[in-house]
């Protein structure tokens, strides 16, 4: 767990502070994504968890301890830290930048190679092919996912991770927020991740803290319960005007209650039970119904039909998750 | 054709052997020239990395320093070779001291600015990913700033090893030798052999170390070399 406590923080030579008596905690085991304007002070938050910024006034501890209480080295050392513009060793080959924490904490050679190997494959690279080449040699995706695989090789149980996919194109970046959170289901790390994408923010983070100018939290609080519950002016239009569509689409059409299928169903759309339901949605205005069958994956063409949705019960549901 | 370097109507041979053979070896021979030609031109550009490897540090972390420092080694730079060995002169006598400090001063300016733009070319991110992981500054320098600042560095070795053996040629001017000794003895006597045979060595040494060198550097960055061969 960690707990940021009144932290504030002023660079030298400024009156204003970029970080307002920050309070909350991240639980462990949880995605906290930290998303705002940008300049509001999101990268000077994180930073100041393995004291890359030195807090001005406040503290943040770690399981209970204040994170002044070891060096900053070694605090660094078991904690994850992957950024932007991903900050590879040009000069070293892809397996020594993964090992690189291993080999500050001193790993036995074997032990290092068989993480790096494990670690690249974790990440969706053949270490066979990848392990020799310099990062010049990869793709801007692909040198991503070795920077990600860097911070986790010493199986740090934080990581801090600063627009970890910023620099690729949206299809890409798609596919490794995908791949990183059905990491993250087996890992359980307890992340503080940094976006100024409120998309992003809501398809990875456990927890949302929305900060705003002047690095002042507004509101931090679940993605379902930010859509939903906005707490102020600044939350609602930094979420957007299709907060509503956004809510939607964090819950899928499996997981909600159908009405029975009276009848054949015959021409109406066929909607898999593993869409959004927004994508439902989009699939019921689309076909121009205002119902659809929703079968399994494993079975388009079956009959073994789970149910009917219809437009009513999305716009009653939409209306239950948005709490109006 | 009469201005002075009438070789030929002399009707001396172009290149003389016998007399190379004759002055090959033994005190003030042409190997003795090579030698100390060397020693004039190797020891300036190794004591100015000595001073300029730290000064460059030191320079690249209070930048303010900057200015000032390139400013002052520029000045030792414009100061014409001979008058800066003559104003030496009364300070330290002739001879090879104060060829050797000239050549140290005028290595410095290159050495110096090519150590700090080479630790200003290591990426901002990578620095500041090096900390987040827990390396030290001490790592930070070794591991990371030094080995990508290195090629830029070696860069300014091959340029002021070039610089000095050519300005090292005038240092017998002041008594100190080197492959000057021939070329001056030879335009003093109109005779063509030493300055052929000095002009010759001056310019294989200066080819061999910015050959040397060059190769230096490409070996230093194995990364742009692969990954320029795989675009
Ligand atoms: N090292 C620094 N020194 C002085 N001001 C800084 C420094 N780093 C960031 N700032 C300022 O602090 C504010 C917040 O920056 P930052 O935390 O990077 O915001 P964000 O990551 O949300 O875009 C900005 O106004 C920025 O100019
Ligand atoms: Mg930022």
């Amino acid at each position: 767990m960690i707990e940021f406590k009144e932290v504030s923080k002023t660079y030298p030579g400024s009156e204003e502070p970029v970080v307002k008596d920050l309070s909350f905690e991240i639980p462990e085991g949880e995605i906290c994504v930290l998303v705002g304007p940008s300049g509001c002070g999101k990268t000077t938050t994180m930073r100041m968890v393995n004291r890359l910024v030195e807090i001005t006034s406040g503290d943040i501890e770690i399981e209970g301890e204040s994170i002044a209480a070891k060096s900053a080295t070694e605090l660094r050392r078991k904690i994850g830290y992957a950024i932007q513009g991903i900050g590879l060793f040009p000069h070293r080959t892809i397996a020594e930048n993964v090992a690189t924490v291993p080999k500050l904490l001193d790993w036995s050679k074997d032990r290092t190679r068989e993480r790096v190997d494990e670690l690249l494959e974790l990440v969706g690279l053949d270490a066979g092919q990848y392990r020799g080449r310099y990062p010049a040699e990869l793709s801007g995706g692909q040198q991503q996912r070795v920077g990600v695989a860097r911070a986790m090789a010493a199986d740090p149980p934080i990581m801090l991770m600063d627009e970890p996919f910023g620099a690729v194109d949206p299809i890409t970046r798609t596919r490794l927020q995908e791949e990183f959170l059905n990491i993250q289901q087996n890992i359980k790390k307890t992340i503080v991740f940094v976006t100024h994408d409120i998309d992003e923010a809501i398809k990875m983070g456990d927890r949302i803290a929305i900060l705003q100018q002047g690095g002042v939290l507004a509101q931090y609080d679940t993605p379902a319960r930010i859509l939903s519950e906005p707490a102020t002016d600044f939350v609602a239009s930094f979420v957007g005007t299709d907060r509503v569509l956004k809510n939607l689409s964090l819950t899928r059409v499996k997981d909600v209650r159908l009405e029975p299928l009276d009848g054949a169903g015959n021409g109406l759309p066929r909607i898999s039970e593993n869409l959004s339901l927004k994508d439902a949605l989009s699939e019921l205005i689309g076909s121009g119904t205002d119902r659809g069958v929703v079968y399994p994956d494993e079975s388009p063409n079956g009959n073994d039909a789970r149910g009917v949705i219809t437009l009513d019960g999305i716009r009653k549901m939409s209306r239950g998750v948005a709490g109006e | 054709m009469n201005n002075g370097f009438a070789i030929e109507e002399e009707g001396q041979p172009f290149i003389d052997w016998a007399w190379i053979l004759r002055h090959f070896w033994g005190d003030g021979g042409i190997v003795d020239a090579f030698f100390q030609h060397l020693y004039l031109s190797l020891v300036p550009v190794a004591v100015a990395l000595a001073i300029s490897l730290p000064v460059g540090i030191f320079v690249h972390r209070k930048r303010w320093l900057y200015a000032p420092t390139t400013a002052l080694t520029g000045v030792l730079y414009t100061i014409p070779s001979l008058a800066f060995f003559v104003m030496l002169i009364p300070i330290m006598g002739t001879g090879q001291r104060p060829v050797l400090v000239a050549l140290t001063a005028y290595s410095l300016l290159i050495l110096i600015r090519n150590t700090v733009t080479g630790l200003d070319s290591v990426p901002e991110e990578t620095k500041d990913a090096a900390r987040g992981m827990g390396l030290t500054n001490r790592q930070i320098l070794l591991g990371v700033e030094i080995p990508l600042a290195l090629p830029v560095i070696v860069a300014g070795i091959r340029i002021a090893t070039v610089t000095v053996v050519g300005i090292a040629s005038i240092a017998d001017f002041i008594g100190a030798g080197g492959l000057g000794d021939l070329i001056f003895d030879g335009i003093g006597r109109q005779f063509a052999t030493p300055i052929i045979v000095g002009g010759g060595l001056v310019a294989l040494i200066a080819i061999c170390a910015d050959l040397g060198l060059y190769r230096i550097e490409g070996w230093l960055r194995p990364w742009a070399r692969r990954a320029g061969k795989a675009a």
